[in-house]
């Protein structure tokens, strides 16, 4: 399985076409996952200033298609000279994720592709203290504490594998587009939970989840058998040379 | 196995390294100082007027606060009083000098992570003295960091 495992990683187009031609029908199990994001910890180790913790569900549709949702809780706290600013919420995702690879080769437990999801973020912010200087003088203000909801869209490409039975690891990139901050042009967070900094259009990162997998249904999957192109190839070159009558060979005959 | 824990170690790396860029202080480069833009116009024309010459400025109680002072200006641009709701200029044109009280309500405005805040205002109203000035009117009550004019002065 290992070997199995690497050989997807490296070379996907590879092994698509050396088990496309081996059968026309395959049976893959669908499979429901739970896991969590582990980048979350990780980041509360290397920054005090945020708490991220996601846990991530999905459930496979068919071969290539999962319904995913997810659930994060983010906690974040500013303290410098300019401002002293938090911010915590839920943030919920959901959306479909979609599998490039065929699958008499992902076989229900390998994934590359690309998911796209709409996020809602349930968050409170407050700015304890703000300074601002100008002509006339420094001086310090505050923003009292109020709670807002996001909107955002996430777009997700990224790679999921079996490392054991009944568990997976994965990784994705992601992109947030955000929609709505929900607290207008003045007072946009400075970090909305679940998407990033609220005063940019878009965020990028990276999650790396851990998963439980279970399988709850097979299916039958048809696979269109591939054609060999030398095959073609060496076809196309006999007909040409008696269609035409060109060449050497052809030259040789007519004398 | 062994062959794809490096696939996992490069991803591992490669969310750190962008953890890591998150975490990274930024400078801030944006505009961050809110100012009333005000033009200059002849009564009657309406034209752009160019003044001779033009000073702005203010008492305080300890000192004296100039904002402007130059020659052949055809307009001006001046910071609102961020811990008042009011501000009041005084504006010398051409050696005549008049008085402007600018009202308005502030709010604060999330610049960037980078920058902080500001205070940007919404002008609610103004009272002018009538020395040289004809007519002071407002064009954009909104004084914010998108540069836009927001008085028309007619002289």
């Amino acid at each position: 399985m290992a070997r199995r495992t690497c050989i997807f990683f490296i070379s996907l187009f590879l092994l698509a076409e050396i088990a496309a031609v081996s059968q026309d029908t395959v049976t893959v199990p669908l499979h429901v996952r739970a896991g969590f994001d582990i980048s979350g910890p990780v980041m509360k180790l290397l920054s005090r200033d945020l708490v991220s913790y996601g846990v991530l569900a999905s459930a496979d549709l068919n071969s290539s298609l999962a319904a995913t949702a997810g659930v994060r809780y983010s906690s974040y706290r500013s303290s410098d000279v300019l401002y002293d600013f938090r911010s915590n919420g839920l943030s919920f995702t959901a959306g479909v994720d979609y599998n490039f690879m065929k699958a008499n080769v992902s076989q229900g437990r390998y994934s590359a592709g690309i998911g796209l999801r709409y996020g809602l973020s349930f968050y409170s912010e407050q700015a304890s203290m703000l300074r601002y200087t100008n002509e006339w003088g420094a001086g310090e203000t505050f923003v009292p504490f109020d709670r807002n909801t996001g909107h955002f869209l996430e777009i997700t490409p990224g790679v999921r594998a079996e490392l054991f039975r009944g568990v997976t690891i994965g990784w994705n990139l992601y992109m947030r587009m955000l929609i709505s901050a929900g607290a207008g042009k003045d007072l946009k967070p400075v970090w909305m939970p679940g998407y990033g900094p609220g005063t940019s259009g878009m965020t990028t990162g990276a999650e790396y989840y851990i998963s439980i997998s279970i399988p709850y249904k097979k299916i039958k999957v048809f696979i269109k058998p591939k054609v060999r192109e030398s095959d073609e190839e060496e076809t196309e070159g006999e007909n040409t040379g008696r269609d035409t009558g060109t060449g050497t060979s052809g030259f040789t005959n007519r004398l | 196995m062994k062959r794809l824990l490096p696939i996992h170690f490069l991803a591992a790396a490669a969310v750190m390294a962008l953890i890591l860029h998150s975490c990274s202080v930024q400078p801030c480069y944006e505009e961050t100082d809110p100012v009333m833009h005000t033009l200059l116009l002849a009564s009657g024309t309406g034209e752009t007027a160019k003044a001779d010459s033009l000073r702005v400025y203010t008492y305080r109680e300890t000192d004296t606060l100039k904002f402007i002072n130059q020659k052949g200006a055809s307009t001006f641009s001046v910071p609102l009083d961020p811990a008042n709701d009011e501000s009041l200029f005084l504006i010398t044109l051409n050696g005549v000098t008049d008085t402007a009280l600018i009202r308005y309500y502030r709010v604060p405005h999330l610049v960037s992570p980078e920058c902080g805040y500001t205070i940007v205002s919404e002008i609610t109203g103004l009272k002018t003295t009538h020395n040289i000035i004809d007519t002071l009117f407002i064009e954009n009550k909104s004084v914010n960091l998108d540069g836009q004019t927001n008085l028309h002065l007619f002289y």
